[in-house]
């Protein structure tokens, strides 16, 4: 899922300031996951703009509304209404759900609550970690489904570093060397032998660095 | 002449600590408005809860839980302890200081804890003052 953390009150009040009517509008799919976006966040923190607007004497209206998915318009349109009611919009979705509602709104602001951080895993109950990089040209079943691009610190393909310690990166000990976890997983899978087989250098055509990525699925288009 | 401050405390409890909340606070106590909330537990209380207190005019929000290992449901004080952290690091984010929420082990039943309990944030709201966003 799509990583968020919500910004800081401070500093959404500073982005909704010129506006006296704000929408806050929720997603209830990734940024709710990691507790950003949601419902829940919505009505956290438009009672916190309230109370935060109305300590430093400004009346300040805020709606809340939560769509499922901010990226998809079909969703989006559920929107319309309340958005029409409101000066701007504050979405707690990723970036990607800010640009949709911008673009199916286009004379409304569309200000961000979120900031986009990874593509990660829920490890377990509040703890989110990356784990993939979106680079466009997945080699995970060499490296025994861990991605060495992603969780290694130095992005190292062909083996580790040599500066791990006891399962841990040397460049944070807190986080367990990609390394560590490729050949114990390799080991269990008994394909030890995927060490032997030299990576090349990425192919890095398809990670985005040369503009925005498109996938066009022409079955599905009419 | 200035207005007399009255303050006005919302307090969150746990039906498992005490059930009326109302027939603890002493009849006399006249220069407090305190409102009791019943939870079926602790693990109950949401951010937006204390914080709709506090936008209803609250002037403190004060959460009372079971001791930690006595929770019912294990683990819902616990809870109730790390949502009402969250909550006042916000509320000091805000500006309204975290310091007008407070959470608070009360052992079952124990009137005599509760009085002292509402009385000290009392005591505490004479130096915070009003709420400044009600």
């Amino acid at each position: 899922m799509i990583v968020g953390e919500q910004k800081s009150i401070e500093e959404i009040k500073k982005i909704v300031s010129p506006y006296k009517k704000v929408l806050i509008l929720g997603c209830g799919t990734c940024v709710k996951t990691c507790f950003a976006g949601g419902e829940d966040e919505v009505a956290v923190l438009a009672s916190a703009l309230r109370l935060a607007f109305k300590k430093d004497g400004r009346q300040i209206e805020v709606e809340e509304f939560t769509v499922e998915r901010q990226c998809e318009d079909e969703f989006v349109q559920e929107s319309a209404e309340a958005i029409d009611r409101n000066e701007s919009v504050l979405s707690l979705a990723c970036g990607a759900g800010v640009q949709a509602i911008a673009r199916r709104y286009e004379e409304t602001p569309v200000l961000p609550g979120v900031n986009t951080t990874f593509l990660g895993v829920l490890e377990k109950h509040g703890l989110f970690t990356e784990e993939c990089s979106g680079c466009g040209d997945c080699q995970l079943a060499v490296f025994g489904s861990v991605c060495p691009y992603t969780r290694c610190a130095k992005k190292l393909l062909n083996g580790p570093c040599g500066g791990s310690r006891e399962g841990k990166c040397e460049v944070d000990p807190e986080t367990d060397c990609a390394w560590n976890l490729i050949i114990h997983r390799l080991k269990m899978l008994g394909q030890l032998n995927n060490l032997r087989v030299y990576i090349p250098p990425k192919n890095w055509s398809g990670s985005g660095s040369c503009g925005p990525r498109k996938l066009i699925r022409k079955d599905h288009i009419l | 002449m200035e207005k007399q401050f009255k303050p006005k405390i919302s307090v969150f409890h746990c039906i498992n600590v005490f059930g009326d909340g109302e027939v603890l606070l002493p009849p006399e106590r006249q220069d407090a408005a305190v409102e009791f909330i019943k939870l079926p537990c602790s693990s109950m209380i949401k951010d937006v809860f204390m914080l709709r207190a506090f936008e209803a005019g609250a002037d403190a929000v004060m959460v009372m839980v079971c001791p930690e290992g006595a929770c019912r449901y294990v683990e819902g004080n616990l809870r109730a302890k790390k949502r009402v952290g969250w909550v006042k690091n916000l509320l000091d984010e805000i500006g309204l200081d975290g310091r007008r929420l407070g959470l608070f082990n009360v052992p079952s039943e124990d009137a005599a804890v509760v009085g002292q309990i509402i009385e000290q944030t009392l005591s505490d709201l004479a130096d915070l003052g009003p709420n400044p966003a009600a």
